[in-house]
């Protein structure tokens, strides 16, 4: 029987030839709609600038596919909604190349090569499966009701930062209607097909290859045997039928209608962006082009296509507007909302056939879905955002590119022009004179190498805080020592190095980023040395990621990996354990930006000391605010600091006795916010460098730091 | 509507800066040059006048005396909106007093003959707050110094201004063109010149005078020129300070020792 050719279900089974010609009709319009729409939106993504990234697409769709169906990224730190859309995406996946083999069949193989295989054992396997796919499609459906009805996360809520009330894209409600609408458009789709094959069976009940073959399709077949028993005849279920059947029917094909229109585009926009995702987006900013009539982004049609692609990607989960330290502090800007933005602002002017006048075009402003510059403003370019986003969207380039078309206009913080001019000036934001840029040495025992003078095994690139800040002048001159202790033959650059340029590329600020970038990859290239160290995570990133696109090709590394190496060779050695209860606080440029993490944390194990993590941690550290360019913009007054805020999560740490960081910005900016949330007396703010020399120390000597309990 | 600006490239003192041999100037390896913050105020004023004239055109053109590496400063003004820039140097012009400047800022008025010269009020290094006055004086223009508003429409035969007086006072002026004008600082915002404007702006000539282009005679500047010279630079010794501590004899007796030595020396010095 389960071989029989007459298993199979039927499809127009007592529709009138001008039914079915309608049905194909409409299908046909549907098929229309939908390739208008994905027509329309090619033609607003190709109004933007060329990518210029190469295609490889076999590894791009590798890599898509794999992230596409281990749903690795949709996971994080939001597991519940990652699984529930996991069961959402296999559920739609199978019941789509479910309708797709019987279109296969029926109208392609069958018409064409009188071909038909949808029948038999293969028919009974196929309701099975697709029986099971509607289960995880309505199960997942249904958990996400729930999230948003019930549970309502706060990221969900679509409150904006960056707008008033009153503003005319302030209200969202829009976008929660769709929300429902979508949910509640498949899940009738899927119930309704449940009732439909139910009916099916009822109907046909009469017929052995039909009823006696029912359990492989086990949903069905229960609401089946309950129709049954509340006494639905096999007439009246035919009639049901019919009529539920066009139901089902035009809301799957209006459905497969408005993909391109709505939300539901996401399933190809996101697999786009994932193809072509930049997994050094944020670490490695995108070059200026120099025949380009203004710098940055001043117009829509000045982000390439694929950033234009990556507005529509955005699903509204809200995850990086969560992450956003500069969110979590009130300041006006959600990454989120930037992108929302954009992306109303390319469907109100590049989805007609004419391109509006260009003026229309400005994306600066505070009009509907532009961006105000105070939103630009707030960002440290921590990258929390980036690295959460689980369909690829890459904000900090798109907030970069923004700034650099306000730096060129002048339209930024009196303070940071000042910094910026002053960087320009005497190649450090500190208004330093260049000869003092190593004054520190003087403090010192021994006589650091000139590396532009004489060969080094270690080149260490200082970087404007540590070589002029005097609290982290105390952690340089520890370091030195450290280095000088171990044996390591090292030098330095004295009055040839420059600010290494990060944050002034972060800013905006390209032009004078390639004056210094320029500069001191001239400088160490005339020197010879082996690899680079830095203390500077910020200085770090940018030699590593972004020099060599300047010419500048060097090995280097954060000082936490070449001291545990010193450290593992047995160079230092600890004489006493410290004991001490401590957490870590991920630098964004060595842990987020350059996947540093471990380092830091074995090197604490080393010195006996107990690392409790802070809640925030790894590639959720949450960003001391320095970053960016907003440690030359002051805060508002009044309002909490990002620093202030983890100093607020690290006191809920049970008996904690020390703060460790790894960064010069980040121990200035924690040991001010230490001391202006009141906390100062609880626990400590300590570079990881200046514990290593503690415990380093010879019993008898004192302590180079002593640590408050 | 023409306006000339006139803008110096002024000296700033670098950390542990050495006076020259000679005695009369810092050793300029020591210097660091930027442009006047002065004339930053003032070019932004003509800049801005040129921004927001709707009708007539209104050309920027910016003047400094100075030798070529005035140039760099001559470009961020460039890059900041000037139409066109003049530099007048000739080797005879060093060692002038602001008069003599104002002879050579004088002859390129003559020549390009703008409604409206600006200067700032002051540079940050010598601070004389001459050189735009002596101009005008030079020019028999109208002037006025340290202006804290200014408004004026390009084509019109006078411009509005204001000036701070001591005590809080505005004075509120017009004055017939053309005229000389010193601007104050915070009269406007100056803007940032981007990197990437410098950088475009060294594709703009900048025009090369010489006192003979000029015909201004090598005598009536430098130091021949000049009324006044420089006799020497340095650095004053510091004064001191002690806090006297203990009882009140004790530290009554220690300000009649002090009054006795500094009275002592003073009494030596006049010897």
């Amino acid at each position: 029987m389960a071989g029989s050719d007459a298993v199979t279900r039927v499809l127009f089974e007592d529709f009138t030839p001008s039914a079915v010609r309608l049905f194909y009709a409409i299908g046909y319009s549907a098929i229309a709609v939908f390739l208008y729409g994905v027509y329309a939106q090619v033609r607003k993504y190709r109004r933007g600038a060329p990518a210029g990234i190469p295609l490889n697409l076999l590894p791009r769709l590798e890599s898509m596919f794999a992230i596409l169906l281990n749903h690795r990224m949709i996971r994080r730190r939001d597991r519940p909604a990652g699984e529930a859309h996991r069961l959402i995406f296999y559920g739609f996946v199978l019941l789509f190349l479910g309708t797709a083999t019987i279109t296969l069949d029926y109208d392609i193989l069958g018409p064409l090569f009188g071909v038909h295989f949808w029948h038999g054992e293969f028919y009974l396997w196929f309701s099975l499966v697709l029986d099971v796919a509607g289960v995880m499609l309505g199960g997942g459906l249904l958990y996400m009701m729930y999230r948003r009805g019930w549970l309502k996360p706060p990221k969900l809520d679509y409150a904006r930062p960056d707008r008033a009330p009153t503003d005319p894209d302030y209200d969202r409600s829009n976008y929660v209607r769709e929300d429902w609408a979508f949910l509640w458009t498949l899940l009738t789709i899927a119930a309704t097909g449940y009732l439909l094959e139910a009916l099916r069976l009822v109907w046909l009940s009469g017929r052995p290859d039909v009823w006696d073959t029912r359990w492989w399709s086990p949903v069905g077949a229960a609401i089946a045997q309950g129709l049954q028993a509340a006494g639905l005849s096999d007439a009246a279920a035919g009639e049901w039928r019919r009529n539920l059947w066009w139901f089902h029917g035009l809301l799957a094909l209006l459905f497969i209608a408005l993909i391109p229109y709505t939300k539901v585009k996401h399933i190809f926009t996101a697999m786009g962006t994932l193809m072509f995702r930049d997994p050094k987006a944020a670490q490695r900013l995108p070059r200026e082009k120099a025949d380009a009539p203004h710098p940055g982004a001043k117009y829509i049609t000045d982000f390439n296509w694929k950033q234009l692609l990556s507005l529509d990607a955005c699903t509204k989960c809200g995850r990086c507007h969560e992450a956003c330290p500069a969110r979590a502090v009130g300041a006006p800007l959600s990454p989120r909302d930037v992108i929302l933005s954009l992306r109303e602002f390319a469907n109100r002017t590049l989805n007609s056939a004419q391109l509006p006048a260009q003026a229309e075009l400005d994306v600066h402003g505070k009009g509907p879905g532009q961006v105000a510059m105070e939103t630009l403003w707030s960002c440290r370019t921590c990258m929390a955002c980036v690295e959460v986003c689980p369909v690829a969207v890459e904000h900090v380039p798109i907030i970069v590119q923004l700034r650099r078309k306000l730096v060129e206009e002048g339209e930024m913080d009196p303070q940071l022009r000042k910094t910026l001019q002053t960087i320009h000036k005497t190649g450090n934001s500190f208004g330093e004179s260049r000869r003092k840029r190593a004054a520190w040495t003087k403090t010192l025992g021994f006589p650091v190498k000139d590396a532009r003078k004489e060969a080094v095994d270690v080149l260490w690139f200082v970087g404007d805080y540590a070589s002029f800040d005097p609290r982290n002048q105390k952690v340089t001159a520890g370091f030195a020592t450290l280095m000088h202790d171990a044996g390591v033959d090292f030098g330095i650059l004295y009055d040839g190095e420059s600010n290494a340029g990060n944050d002034v590329r972060r800013v905006g600020e390209e032009g004078l980023y390639e004056v210094l970038a320029e500069g001191n990859i001239n400088t160490l290239t005339s020197a010879t040395f082996n690899s680079i160290v830095t203390t500077d995570p910020h200085s770090y990133n940018t030699i590593r990621n972004e020099y060599p696109d300047f010419g500048g090709r060097f090995e280097i590394e954060h000082y936490t990996t070449l001291l545990l190496r010193l450290m593992q060779q047995g160079c230092l050695s600890v004489n006493r354990k410290l004991n001490l209860r401590v957490t870590f606080h991920d630098p964004c440029h060595l842990g987020r930006f350059n996947k540093g993490y471990e380092a830091p944390r074995e090197i604490l194990e080393r010195l006996g000391c107990e690392l409790v993590e802070m809640g925030r941690c790894r590639s959720n550290s949450f960003c001391c605010g320095a970053g960016g360019g907003r440690i030359w913009i002051p805060d508002p007054v009044g309002a909490e600091k990002p620093a202030q805020n983890r100093m607020r999560e690290a006191a809920t740490i049970e008996g904690l006795q020390v703060y460790v960081v790894s960064c010069p910005k980040d121990l200035t900016m924690f040991e001010d916010a230490l001391k202006t949330t009141g906390l100062e007396g609880k626990f400590v703010v300590r570079e990881l460098i200046e514990l290593v020399r503690e415990a380093l120390a010879q019993p008898q000597s004192t302590p180079a730091a002593p640590v408050a309990a | 509507m023409k306006i000339l600006v006139a803008v110096k490239q002024v000296a700033a003192l670098d950390e542990d800066f050495e006076i020259r041999a000679d005695g009369k100037d810092v050793e300029a390896e020591f210097l660091l040059r930027d442009l006047n913050e002065w004339d930053d105020f003032a070019l932004e004023e003509a800049v801005g006048i040129k921004e927001a004239s709707t009708g007539t055109p209104v050309e920027v053109i910016v003047v400094s005396i100075g030798p070529e590496d005035a140039d760099e400063t001559l470009r961020k003004c460039l890059a900041k909106g000037a139409d066109r820039a003049i530099r007048v140097w000739d080797d005879a012009i060093g060692g002038s007093d602001p008069i003599a400047i104002a002879q050579v800022l004088a002859a390129v008025a003559r020549r390009e003959a703008p409604e409206l010269l600006f200067a700032g009020a002051q540079s940050s290094d010598h601070a004389f707050a001459a050189t735009g006055i002596a101009t005008a004086a030079l020019l028999d223009w109208a002037h006025a110094a340290v202006l804290t508003q200014l408004s004026v429409s390009p084509g019109a035969r006078t411009a509005r201004f204001r000036r701070e007086l001591e005590g809080g006072l505005l004075h509120e002026m017009e004055t017939d063109l053309p005229a000389v004008l010193t601007i104050q600082l915070g009269i406007n915002t100056p803007r940032y010149a981007s990197l990437r404007a410098i950088k475009q702006a060294a594709a703009k000539p900048i025009e090369v005078l010489t006192l003979a282009d000029l015909s201004v005679a090598a005598q009536a500047v430098g130091e021949a020129g000049s009324l006044s010279r420089v006799r020497r630079m340095y650095i004053p010794e510091k004064g001191r300070a002690e806090m006297i501590e203990g009882s009140i004899e004790s530290q009554a007796q220690r300000v009649i020792e002090i009054i006795r030595e500094v009275a002592g020396e003073a009494a030596s010095g006049v010897a």
